[in-house]
């Protein structure tokens, strides 16, 4: 057996399970003798160690659990509604600014908007013209009749 | 693997479904029979009284938040160790990103009484050779890398098999096997290179 599979067998986890010949090696190998020793060694602090005292948890330590639990959920509802109302104040600046972008940005008139006052405004005296066409109130059938009526009683008078 | 509910005792199980539709009353019962085990596997992983817990604390946390995917396939105990170790875990990486790993030299620790050790070897239950061997094994255990730490205390220290390792860190017991023999290997030799520098 060679050294590197012994100490590969002395550190190993079947290591309690020592073959006739790992014995034979470490008993005639000096340098394996002490791996063996210091193996055993560190086994011995474990188990040393695996014995110390470790710390209790104090009195209450359960119901300390629960309250962080309970503080953890508020402070989480309070961050979502910290949240949400942000997320809408951002969303309405977003809004805003985009208004204010597009009043800026887009042309006084075109599809995407309506006459301005001035333009109406303008708009008007066209509007009275046509109004005040006088082909308009020849096509009202009364003013027509009453035209044509007119004269024939005023003829009738005459004769009488 | 024979899943874990058929040996259950009635009254866990109970505490655990309680918990797993959100009954912080039920998880507290829990809390309480699984606290010792705890504090004793988070102490013995970061070997630090003042932060155990804290620790603790924060693994009951993050196990109430976590227990509806417990699926009974493993122990609870099994399962809420995954869950400490893990934390602990993190918590040894952020800490360890400060000072190098392994195989420092053992400087400052000139008071060492490593002779007691080869003095005493005969006499395992001396408590004085009990003491020099538990603050080496500590000192060796806090410049190990977390890997090793984790794997070695959960075999040499809290005594538990390969298979349940295994369940614990999420590997097959042959690459639990692998990950001890190298972190025995290197322990070792960090233990030798302590004794020889004496
Ligand atoms: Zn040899």
């Amino acid at each position: 057996m060679r050294c590197k599979d012994a100490r590969a067998i002395l550190i190993g986890n079947e290591a309690d399970k020592a073959s006739a010949a790992l014995l034979e090696h470490v008993a005639a190998c000096p340098s394996c003798q002490a791996y063996a020793r210091d193996a055993e060694g560190l086994r011995g602090g474990f188990r040393a160690f695996a014995r110390e005292a470790v710390p209790e948890p104090s009195w209450g330590f359960a119901a300390r659990v629960l309250r962080r639990l309970d503080e953890l959920e508020e402070r989480g509802r309070r961050a979502n509604f910290l949240e949400l109302v942000g997320r809408r104040v951002v969303y309405a600046a977003g809004v805003l600014t985009l208004l204010l972008i597009l009043a800026l940005v887009l042309p006084a008139s075109g599809p995407l908007r309506g006459p301005t006052t001035a333009q109406l405004y303008w708009a008007q005296p066209d509007a009275t013209l046509v109004a005040s066409n006088p082909i308009f109130p020849d096509e009202t059938g009364e003013a027509r009749d009453s035209n044509r009526l007119a004269p024939v009683v005023n003829s009738t008078e005459g004769k009488q | 693997m024979e899943p874990y509910r058929a040996e259950l005792d009635a009254q866990e199980l109970a505490w655990i479904q309680a918990a797993q539709r959100g009954d912080r009353e039920a998880f507290g019962r829990l809390v309480e029979r699984y606290q010792q085990r705890v504090f004793a596997q988070v102490f013995r992983l970061v070997r630090r009284r003042e932060d155990v817990e804290d620790l603790a604390q924060e693994v009951f946390v993050k196990a109430f938040r976590a227990i509806r995917g417990y699926n009974f396939r493993s122990s609870f105990a099994t399962w809420l160790s995954r869950v400490a170790v893990n934390h602990c875990y993190d918590f040894l990486r952020r800490e360890r990103s400060r000072p190098p790993a392994y195989a420092v030299s053992a400087g400052g620790q000139s008071d060492q009484p490593l002779d007691v050790v080869d003095r005493l070897e005969s006499s395992e239950q001396d408590p004085e050779r009990q003491a020099v061997l538990r603050d080496l094994v500590g000192k060796l255990l806090a410049r190990a890398p977390a890997d090793d730490r984790v794997v070695l205390v959960l075999k040499e220290i809290e005594g538990l098999s390969v298979e349940e390792i295994g369940e614990i860190l999420e590997l097959k017991p042959g690459a639990v096997k692998v990950r001890l023999f190298r972190a025995r290997k290197r322990m070792l030799e960090d233990w030798r290179n302590l004794r020889q520098e004496k």
